[in-house]
């Protein structure tokens, strides 16, 4: 899908219009242009001699340590209890299981660019890549993203014998999916669309247009056994033949 | 002593950022300045001709053909020096999100390892900013902190 | 064994881990996501994030009680005492104070630790009015499962935010407050 229908097309949640300016003398504003945080004496006095300035009350972000810290554990009932909730006020607000599976897609979707990211940067700056290729980018997929996330790698990844553009990953255990109960007019609902829309955001930001579906696919000892098409567009399969 | 513009630039060729500064290295404090009523230059400030600073967003703007050129050829993030336009060097840096980092400079700068670690650096802010689920990508981003730390960057390593 | 000392226990032998960061990026995709639905009204969003949170206290007591054989508590201290040490170390592992009792021991405030999993890497958006600032409280979710939790053990209680270090205060403290204890009543879920 093109990124185009994806992204949030309403506007940031930030705003600053041309009269605003900034309080402390550091801040980009977009309607201003490089004008807006250009280096004043005051701010190169700051910059030059080392000072630590607090620009707000509230903690910043940026302090934060986001590639060495030791990770942090919640129990897997929290995340549940959160997502059937989530699931569930989705629910309320759709109009049927086609739109309902788009929402939690778009849910899902924001959380793959960030991890994209995340992990990318977490590989260390010598083995930080970029994946050009669909083989690359979907044994990272299967392998480092999904093990960041779900502290496993994903089952198994395989190619469509019959469309030269679809590609699966195979989720035995999904860990979203244990606690889920659907009603009975949603027999076909997937709550894996929040875990395609995970992928889906991930692979669009790196390059790949694709669509990604969650397919319960159950076998022996696996009821539970999801399948996550990926559709890539033409546009990636052409761009492989020629590089 | 060369000035600098840095500007990020999202997925749909939008600048989400934009810097204009000058090294701030071997800063000298003038006892008087050369001619009178002139004030003293102001360190890291960016000082480049008004036609040059007029052309930096076209710069930024057309490198990015050779950006996209490179960004199914090259796997590496950062790719280094990829132009040079009437005396204007650019550098260029792709994430994994494929947002890029541009950054245009006069004059001779031979510190490809500083500029590499720079946009490292620059790397990881994005990361955290983009972390902020107030935050979507393409937003532009107006963060004091952000700018702050950019800025404390520079001074660091350029 | 000390309260604390059952917590860390039953955290660590009892509850299947997992890393907290796909909590807290969902937590974050599902408020972003409210206030672009509401179009930034944020009493709105406050409003919808306290009614999921009562749903899910609703169901999140029943595992409570099973993993830690509580008893019925006998004063309200106690009943906060429980939530601070058990509730809160067994599901988001961190450990909130208690303080500011009210004179007739109905009232207390329990600040939360910062970072906690619900607010880790969150910065308010800036916009020229600051209206986020004043009217959003972040982790208002956590009202609703108090809420709702404490309802099914027949405890009617307030449960509110009233300082948030989002918005740029010195702490983040919830005010919880016991209003009447229940009778028999099985209260409905909120939709």
């Amino acid at each position: 899908m093109s990124e185009d229908i994806i992204l949030p097309s309403a506007t940031s949640l930030s705003k600053l219009t041309i009269h605003d300016t900034s309080k402390t003398g550091f801040g980009y504003n977009p309607a201003i242009g490089p004008i807006s945080n250009s280096i004043t004496s005051e701010t190169s006095s700051i910059l030059i001699n080392k000072r630590t300035i607090t620009l707000s009350s509230a903690p910043s972000i940026y302090e934060r340590n986001i590639t060495n810290k030791k990770p942090v554990e919640i129990n897997l009932s929290s995340l549940s209890f959160l997502f059937c909730e989530i699931v569930n006020w989705t629910h309320g607000q759709s109009r049927g299981i086609h739109d309902l599976e788009m929402k939690l897609n778009k849910l899902g979707y924001s959380i793959g660019q960030r991890y994209l990211e995340l992990i990318k940067l977490r590989d260390g700056i010598k083995l930080n890549k970029r994946d050009l290729k669909i083989i690359d980018i979907l044994h990272f997929i299967h392998g480092s993203f999904w093990k960041s996330i779900f502290g496993k790698h994903a089952n198994e990844l395989e190619k469509s014998q019959d469309v030269p553009n679809e590609y699966m990953i195979i989720e035995n255990m999904p860990l979203l999916a244990k606690f889920i109960n659907i009603p009975k007019d949603y027999a076909d609902l997937n709550c894996g669309a929040f875990v395609a829309g995970i992928i889906e955001g991930a692979l669009d930001s790196a390059g790949f247009y694709v669509n990604v579906t969650a397919h319960s696919v159950p076998m022996d000892g696996f009821p539970l056994r999801t399948v996550f098409l990926m559709k890539f567009d033409q546009s990636c399969l052409i761009r492989e033949s020629i590089h | 002593m060369s000035s600098y513009y840095l500007a990020i630039i999202g997925t749909r060729d939008n600048p989400i950022y934009e810097l204009e500064f000058a090294s701030f290295k071997n800063t000298t404090i003038l006892s008087s300045p050369s001619t009178p009523n002139t004030p003293p230059p102001i360190p890291g400030k960016a000082r480049f001709a008004p036609n040059v600073k007029e052309l930096l967003p076209f710069i930024a703007n057309s490198s990015l053909d050779l950006i996209e050129d490179a960004q199914f050829t090259s796997n590496q993030l950062n790719l280094g020096k990829i132009d040079t336009f009437y005396g204007i060097s650019i550098n260029a840096f792709i994430t994994p999100g494929n947002i890029k980092f541009v950054l245009c400079y006069d004059g001779n700068v031979k510190e490809e390892n500083s500029i590499r670690s720079f946009f490292n650096e620059i790397n990881e802010l994005y990361v955290k900013t983009l972390l902020n689920p107030f935050y979507a990508v393409n937003d532009a981003i107006i963060s004091p902190e952000f700018d702050l730390k950019v800025k404390q960057l520079a001074r660091k390593y350029l | 064994m000390s309260r604390k000392a059952v917590g860390d226990d039953i955290w660590k032998n009892n509850v299947e881990k997992i890393n907290s960061e796909l909590f807290t990026l969902t937590y974050g995709s599902v408020v972003a996501q409210l206030c672009r639905d509401f179009n930034n009204n944020y009493h709105e969003v406050n409003n919808q994030l306290d009614k999921m949170g009562y749903n899910i206290g609703l169901r999140l007591i029943e595992e409570f009680l099973a993993k830690t054989g509580v008893r019925r508590c006998q004063t309200f201290k106690e009943t906060s005492e429980v939530i601070s040490k058990l509730g809160f170390k067994i599901f988001l592992n961190i450990q909130p104070t208690i303080e500011n009792w009210s004179a007739d021991g109905k009232s207390c405030s329990l600040i939360l630790p910062e970072p906690n999993p619900l607010t880790e890497f969150v910065e308010l958006p800036i916009t020229a009015d600051d209206k986020i600032a004043k009217e959003l409280w972040y982790s208002q979710i956590l009202c609703g499962v108090l809420r709702g939790a404490l309802q099914m053990v027949q405890l009617d209680c307030d449960v509110q935010f009233v300082k948030d270090v989002l918005r740029g205060d010195d702490r983040t403290e919830l005010r919880l407050k016991l209003n009447k204890i229940l009778k028999d009543e099985v209260p409905a879920g909120e939709d």
